[in-house]
């Protein structure tokens, strides 16, 4: 589901920024090329008109690419304002004075597009594009004054088209800017709600576990209680064993605390209940801290040779797990007689060592990672 | 051994306020220390109120009281000199840690005590001497925060091997060493950690006997207060 909203944010970025080219483009090619060639001898100088077309259409290009790439305006753009605001000028100059605001004059209605394209999702585009505006009127109010033509009907004029294609630019700048941060914040709240959904599941998924062990527990619980009102003596040591392991269940479920499941956690606390069904009695102390990420096939490594202490343990096992940033150490303590035991340490390809050592009926399995170190 | 310490005098029993909600582990308590022997249990309560005044070499503290974690008690009761010998399940690291920090001269982890192990610790915290089980030997062997003491490889290994394997002989065993050398690894590391958290007058009394039996140098002891202690103290 995130993909798919990304997909819709990424999609809205896009295409909103190629709709500023195809505004731009069908514009310059639609009206400004019209403009230019069918009034080519109402121009003092159309020759120059048609230069200015033609940048217009380099910056256009050029711009055009940076969006259909990267859905932005280009990286440096000082160069490509100021040509443009250069394609103003140089229209302005190849009309007569007296088409100053006439139909002509194409530029100072369209370049406003081209900042547009330029400024496009750029950090801060409501400041350039405003000051790229600002300059294009500021032009165009200056042509006004060297030329005379500052009559009422010229200067009305001026504030039509002005006001006009600067609300068009900024109007279609500022949606698209607000669609697009509707998106992102659709894909934020999609992204968070995945995570808490992860959340709730993981939780939920702990709890069903705890339960599933606390009724267990509480089976056990039932019969040894029953047992004793049926009148079984509290001193028989079997019916001590029973209630010491039912006892060291519950306290472990109690100090359990660990928000995800981890993997290798999990793994030793499987074989750890099964070890219990076989009424060995477990002792297994709270696991602190957070264990490190563990490099492809350590964990297997780490965990075989205790596992299988564990799983052969007749009558009691203690398994500790010691973790660091750095390392990890797991260790089973039991009273095993079938787990060959080699006297050297046993080297693993992951870099995992286990290590075996038999003492008066116990035998101690102890595999440790360490981080390699950063060699010198 | 057998110098003079600041502590309890070998000719009377040890004495002992339990502060434990459990009936079952009061009951469970009070055999272990059944008299004639080397402990006495001279008060016992359900909250930490009820023994206040009294006066006990040990003070023997269940952690969770009634549901509710008494962590935060602890320094205030090293405070005034008491020793506090912490008796929990909640054996986490991170848990030892701060009740070490605060003061408390050790943790036993009620999963696995014996009324030798216990009384072992008892006896030795009533001396003042380092006294180590193995949820302390994992909560120090493991200590990855800014300020914790600089333990040797050696000394490292030793805790941790202490936590994980079944007794100091095997330790000893696997590190190719004496078990004597072994205890000297660890009563040390212990200190190092005493010296280098909140400052208290149980630990200053605990560097005092290590220093006596040439465990460390006094030039050893840089007391500085971590970062965990600095942020519950007043500023100024």
């Amino acid at each position: 589901m995130i993909d798919d909203i990304e997909q819709v944010a990424r999609r809205y970025a896009r295409y909103t920024a190629l709709g500023a080219a195809v505004i731009a483009i069908l514009w310059h090619i639609g009206y400004d090329l019209t403009v230019t060639f069918l009034g080519w001898d109402s121009f003092r100088r159309p020759e120059l008109a048609a230069a200015a077309w033609v940048v217009y259409a380099v910056i256009a290009a050029i711009a055009t690419l940076s969006l259909w790439r990267t859905s932005r305006g280009p990286a440096r753009i000082r160069e490509l304002a100021v040509a443009a605001l250069a394609v103003d000028v140089a229209v302005i100059a190849a009309c007569r004075p007296e088409d100053l605001l006439g139909i002509s004059d194409w530029a100072w209605g369209s370049v406003g597009w081209l900042g547009v394209m330029l400024t496009w999702d750029r950090p801060r585009w409501r400041v350039e594009l405003a000051a790229f505006l600002a300059a294009n009127a500021g032009i165009m109010l200056a042509a006004m004054i060297v030329t005379g033509t500052l009559d009422r009907v010229s200067i009305a004029k001026y504030l039509v088209v002005i006001v006009g294609g600067t609300t068009m630019q900024l109007g279609y700048a500022a949606g698209c800017d607000t669609l697009r941060a509707r998106a992102e914040d659709a894909v934020l709240l999609a992204r968070r709600l995945a995570a808490d959904e992860a959340w709730r599941e993981s939780a939920w998924r702990i709890h069903a576990d705890r339960l599933r062990r606390y009724d267990a527990i509480r089976d056990a619980a039932e019969s040894l209680l029953r047992e004793l009102a049926d009148g079984a003596d509290p001193g028989d040591p079997r019916v001590r064993e029973n209630c010491t392991a039912g006892a060291m269940r519950l306290r472990r479920l109690i100090t359990e605390r660990e928000d995800m499941p981890d993997e290798l956690v999990s793994a030793l606390r499987e074989r750890i209940e099964a070890a219990e069904r076989r009424k060995v009695l477990v002792t297994a102390p709270p696991l602190g801290g957070n264990l490190p990420e563990l490099p492809e096939g350590v964990r297997e490594d780490l965990l075989r040779a205790p596992i299988r202490a564990l799983d052969g343990a007749r009558s009691r096992a203690r398994v500790t797990v010691s973790a660091m940033s750095t390392m990890v150490s797991v260790a089973v303590v039991a009273d095993t007689d079938d787990l060959p035991v080699t006297a050297e340490a046993v080297h693993e390809p992951s870099g995992v060592v286990v290590t075996y050592q038999r003492q008066e009926g116990e035998i101690w399995v102890n595999s440790i990672w360490e981080c390699p170190r950063p060699g010198p | 051994m057998g110098q003079q310490h600041l502590g309890v005098p070998a000719a009377r029993p040890v004495t002992v306020a339990l502060v434990e909600d459990h009936q079952v582990v009061v009951d469970g308590v009070r055999s272990w220390f059944a008299t004639p022997g080397p402990v006495e249990l001279v008060a016992q309560g359900p909250t930490i109120e009820s023994v206040l005044g009294t006066t006990a070499d040990v003070l023997l503290l269940d952690l969770n009281l009634n549901g509710t974690m008494v962590v935060d008690r602890v320094a205030e009761l090293c405070a005034g000199g008491q020793r506090i010998v912490v008796f929990s399940e909640h054996e986490e690291p991170e848990t030892v840690r701060a009740v070490l920090d605060a003061g408390a001269s050790a943790f036993i982890g009620k999963g696995r005590a014996t009324r030798d192990s216990c009384l072992e610790t008892i006896l030795e915290v009533a001396a003042d001497r380092p006294s180590v089980t193995p949820p302390m030997a994992q909560a120090i062997a493991t200590d990855e925060r800014p300020h914790r003491p600089q333990l040797s490889d050696k000394e490292r290994a030793a805790l941790l091997f202490w936590f994980q394997s079944m007794s100091k002989a095997s330790v000893a065993a696997r590190m190719g060493i004496k078990e004597r050398t072994v205890r000297q690894y660890i009563d040390r590391a212990r200190v190092k950690y005493a010296a280098a958290g909140r400052p208290a007058p149980t630990k200053e009394k605990l560097l005092i006997c290590a220093i006596q039996d040439g465990l460390i140098r006094p030039e050893e002891v840089t007391v500085y207060t971590s970062l965990a202690a600095r942020s519950g103290e007043e500023p100024g």
